[in-house]
C-alpha cells in the first residue's frame, strides 16, 4: 500500500514536472480562487477589527437621542420639519426615568482653534455638560475635566484631543494655556486619551470640549444636537422603550402623533456593518467559487489530456500487476499535488496581497482562513480529478497497450 | 488435467463485438496443457487468434466461454483486481516493441512490477540490480531507454519479467523490432532461461524462431490445426 503509495506521488511529481508551463497555466484558475478567498477574508478579517476597535468609542450601554435615525430610511420632508433637539431635555429626561444613570447634552460645530501663530481647522468642538465624562468613552490624559459649575457658568475652559494638543504645542505644556476658538479665548484645562479614527474615516481626537453654557453664549445655537443617556447594560432595550415614552411626553405627542425623534444605540452601526461585510463576504464568495469552478475545469481538461498521453503508460503499468485502483489513485494523486500546489502558491501570493491590505487596515489573514483555503484547493483536485482518473482507472489493459 | 499441468484450457473461445449484430470469433474452442518448464511456440498467420490466445494466457482479458486454470486458480472467473494481481505474481511479459517506460531508468523499468507487489525499496531495488546482470546490463542500469540500443531494451524487459520470478514468460515476437543478429542473441537468452527451469510461451510467425521451442502449436481460425513436441 505504502510502496504503491510512493510510487504514485513519485510518478504524479514526475509528471507535473515534465509539464510545468501546462501545469503551471492550468494552475491558474486554482491560484486565483484561493487568492480571492483568503484575500476577502482577510479584508473582512482587518474590517472587522478596526470597526470593533473604532466601535469601541461608543459603549453598548449609552443609548443616543437625535432627531433622525442614523440609517433609518425615513422621509426626509418630514425629517426636516421636526423640531429641534434642545439641551434643556437633559434634565426632564433624568426626572421622568427610572432608568438613566447619567445623561449629557452634545452640540457640536466645527471651529478653528489657534496658539500664537499656530491653528488646526476644522475642530470639531462639543458644547456639553460635566456629565459627559460619564455616558463617554473619552479619558482624560492630563489635566481635568470641568466642573459643574464651569459648565453652568459657562466658563471659558477647554479640553482639548491629543491631535489638536500635538499641532498646537508639540513639546510645550498645554494646560493652562490659553488658546482662541474663533475670537473667543478658553484657558486649555484637560487633553484626552488618544481614541483613534472612527472607521478610518475622521479622527476623534481631533476634537475639543467645553461647557454647555460657554458653547451657547459664544456659538450660535444653531448645528446638530444629541442627548446621550447612559442605562444600565442589562436592560437597554427595556431603558430605550422607556426612554421613547419619556421622550413623546417631553415632545407632547398625541396618541397618534408619530415619534419625531429617534432613539439609537450602537447597535445600528453594528448591523448597518454586518450588511456592508455580507455584501462584501458574498461577493468574494461568488468570485472564488467561480474562479474554483472555472479552475476545476481546467485541471479537470489537462487532466484528460494526460491520461490519454499516457494511454500507453497505463496499459504497460496494468500488465505488469497495477490494479484499477492504483491507476486511479495514481491519477487523482496528480490532480490533487497540482490544486495543492496551486493552493500554495494562492496563499503565498495573498499573504504578500494581506501586507498590502494592512497598511490601509491592521489586519493579518486569519490561520484558519489559510487552511482552510488549502483544504479547499484540494478538494477541488480530489473533484476535479475524478472523472479522468476513473477513465484511467476503467481503460482495458489491452487496448491502452495497443495505443499509439 | 493432467497432474502437473501449469497451464490448462478447455474449450476456451472469444467472441468479439463489433457494432450490433457483427461478431467476429477469434477463438473458436482451444483445448490445450501446458506443463512446467516447457518452451512453446504459438503459429499462426495475422487473424488466426494467436493475439487472442496469447491476452487470454496472459490474463490481460478472459474467454467468452471455457475454463482457463493457471496453476490450479480459476482465471476465467477472475474480475479486475484478481486479474492484476495474478498478472503481477505469475506472469512475466516480453513484448515486441519492448514497452518499457521511456522516462524511467533500466533499473526502476525493472523494479515496477515489484512496487505493484508491494516490495520495500531496499530488497526489490537489489532484486532488479540482480536480475538486469543477469542479462548482462549490469552497466547500464541507470540508462534510459532512448539511451540504450533495441537489443538493450529488450534485455531490460526480459529482466523485467524475471524479477517477480514467474510461473510463465509470454514473449509476443520479442525479435519482431530487432535485427536478426540481435535476435539471436534474445533467442538465445529465452533458451537459456528455459533451461534454468522457467515456462516460456512465444508468439512468432517466424519459422526460424519457432524452432527454438521444443513443442509448436500452430493456429488456423480461431482452432489449434497442429500441435506437434519435438
Amino acid at each position: 500500500m505504502f510502496t504503491r503509495f510512493i510510487e504514485n506521488l513519485r510518478i504524479a511529481i514526475f509528471s507535473i514536472f515534465a509539464n510545468r508551463l501546462r501545469a503551471m497555466l492550468t494552475m491558474l484558475g486554482i491560484i486565483i480562487g484561493i487568492l480571492a478567498v483568503t484575500l476577502m477574508g482577510t479584508l473582512i478579517s482587518g474590517l472587522d477589527r478596526s470597526f470593533e476597535k473604532s466601535i469601541s468609542f461608543m459603549s453598548r450601554d449609552v443609548l443616543f437621542v437625535t432627531k433622525h435615525e442614523w440609517f433609518g430610511d425615513e422621509d426626509w420632508w418630514e425629517v426636516r420639519n421636526r423640531r429641534n433637539l434642545k439641551p434643556e431635555y437633559v434634565e426632564k429626561i433624568k426626572n421622568l426615568s427610572d432608568y438613566v444613570l447619567a445623561a449629557a447634552p452634545l452640540i457640536a460645530r466645527t471651529t478653528t482653534v489657534r496658539y500664537r501663530d499656530k491653528s488646526v481647522m476644522a475642530v470639531q468642538t462639543n458644547g456639553t455638560t460635566e456629565e459627559y465624562l460619564q455616558v463617554s468613552t473619552a479619558n482624560i490624559e492630563t489635566g481635568r475635566f470641568f466642573t459643574a459649575g464651569e459648565s453652568r457658568s459657562g466658563a471659558p475652559v477647554c479640553i482639548i484631543g491629543v491631535d489638536v494638543a500635538q499641532e498646537l504645542f508639540e513639546n510645550e505644556d498645554p494646560l493652562g494655556k490659553k488658546v482662541k476658538f474663533g475670537p473667543h479665548q478658553f484657558r486649555v484645562i484637560g487633553v484626552t486619551e488618544k481614541q483613534g479614527k472612527f472607521l478610518g474615516l475622521f479622527s476623534l481626537d481631533n476634537r475639543a470640549i467645553i461647557p454647555l453654557g460657554t458653547f451657547q453664549k459664544m456659538f450660535a445655537r444653531r448645528g446638530w444636537s444629541q442627548i446621550m443617556v447612559k442605562v444600565p447594560a442589562e436592560f437597554v432595550s427595556e431603558a430605550k422603550d422607556e426612554l421613547t415614552s419619556v421622550m413623546r411626553r417631553i415632545r407632547g405627542l398625541g396618541p397618534r402623533d408619530r415619534n419625531d425623534f429617534a432613539i439609537n444605540e450602537q447597535e445600528a452601526f453594528r448591523s448597518q456593518y454586518n450588511t456592508i461585510k455580507l455584501a462584501i463576504g458574498g461577493t468574494g464568495v461568488f468570485i472564488t467559487i467561480l474562479s474554483l469552478v472555472v479552475g476545476g475545469i481546467g485541471i479537470m481538461n489537462i487532466m484528460f489530456v494526460s491520461v490519454k498521453e499516457r494511454t500507453k503508460e497505463i496499459g504497460v503499468r496494468k500488465a505488469l500487476g497495477a490494479t484499477p485502483k492504483t491507476i486511479m489513485s495514481q491519477f487523482l494523486l496528480e490532480a490533487v499535488i497540482i490544486c495543492g500546489f496551486a493552493g500554495l502558491i494562492g496563499l503565498v501570493l495573498s499573504w504578500f496581497g494581506s501586507l498590502v491590505i494592512n497598511r490601509f487596515f491592521p489586519s493579518t489573514m486569519p490561520v484558519w482562513l489559510a487552511a482552510a483555503a488549502f483544504l479547499l484547493s484540494l478538494l477541488v483536485g480530489i473533484l476535479s480529478g475524478l472523472a479522468p482518473s476513473y477513465r484511467a482507472a476503467r481503460l482495458h489493459p489491452i487496448d491502452a497497450l495497443r495505443y499509439e | 488435467m493432467t497432474p502437473g499441468a501449469l497451464i490448462s484450457l478447455k474449450g476456451v473461445t472469444k467472441v468479439y463485438e463489433i457494432g450490433e449484430d457483427q461478431k467476429v470469433h477469434a477463438l473458436r474452442g482451444i483445448d490445450a496443457e501446458i506443463t512446467a518448464g516447457d518452451y512453446i511456440s504459438i503459429m499462426g498467420p495475422s487473424g488466426s487468434g494467436k493475439s487472442t490466445l496469447m491476452n487470454i494466457i496472459g490474463c490481460l482479458d478472459t474467454p467468452t466461454e471455457g475454463i482457463y486454470r493457471l496453476e490450479g486458480e480459476m482465471v476465467h472467473e477472475m474480475d479486475d483486481n484478481q486479474l492484476a494481481s495474478i498478472r503481477n505474481r505469475k506472469i512475466g511479459f516480453v513484448f515486441q516493441t519492448f514497452n518499457l517506460l521511456p522516462r524511467s531508468t533500466a533499473l526502476r523499468n525493472v523494479e515496477l512490477p515489484l512496487i505493484y507487489a508491494g516490495v520495500p525499496v531496499d530488497e526489490r531495488r537489489e532484486k532488479a540490480e540482480d536480475a538486469l546482470k543477469k542479462v548482462g546490463l549490469g552497466d547500464r542500469m541507470d540508462h534510459k531507454p532512448n539511451e540504450l540500443s533495441g537489443g538493450q531494451c529488450q534485455r531490460v524487459a526480459i529482466a523485467r519479467a524475471l524479477i517477480t520470478n514467474p510461473s510463465i514468460i509470454l514473449a509476443d515476437e520479442p525479435t519482431g523490432n530487432l535485427d536478426s543478429k540481435t535476435g539471436v542473441e534474445i533467442m538465445q537468452i529465452l533458451v537459456s532461461l528455459q533451461e534454468a527451469g522457467n515456462t516460456i510461451v512465444l508468439v512468432t510467425h517466424e519459422q526460424y524462431i519457432a524452432e527454438h521451442a521444443n513443442r509448436v502449436i500452430k493456429l488456423l481460425d480461431g482452432l489449434i490445426s497442429d500441435d506437434t513436441s519435438n
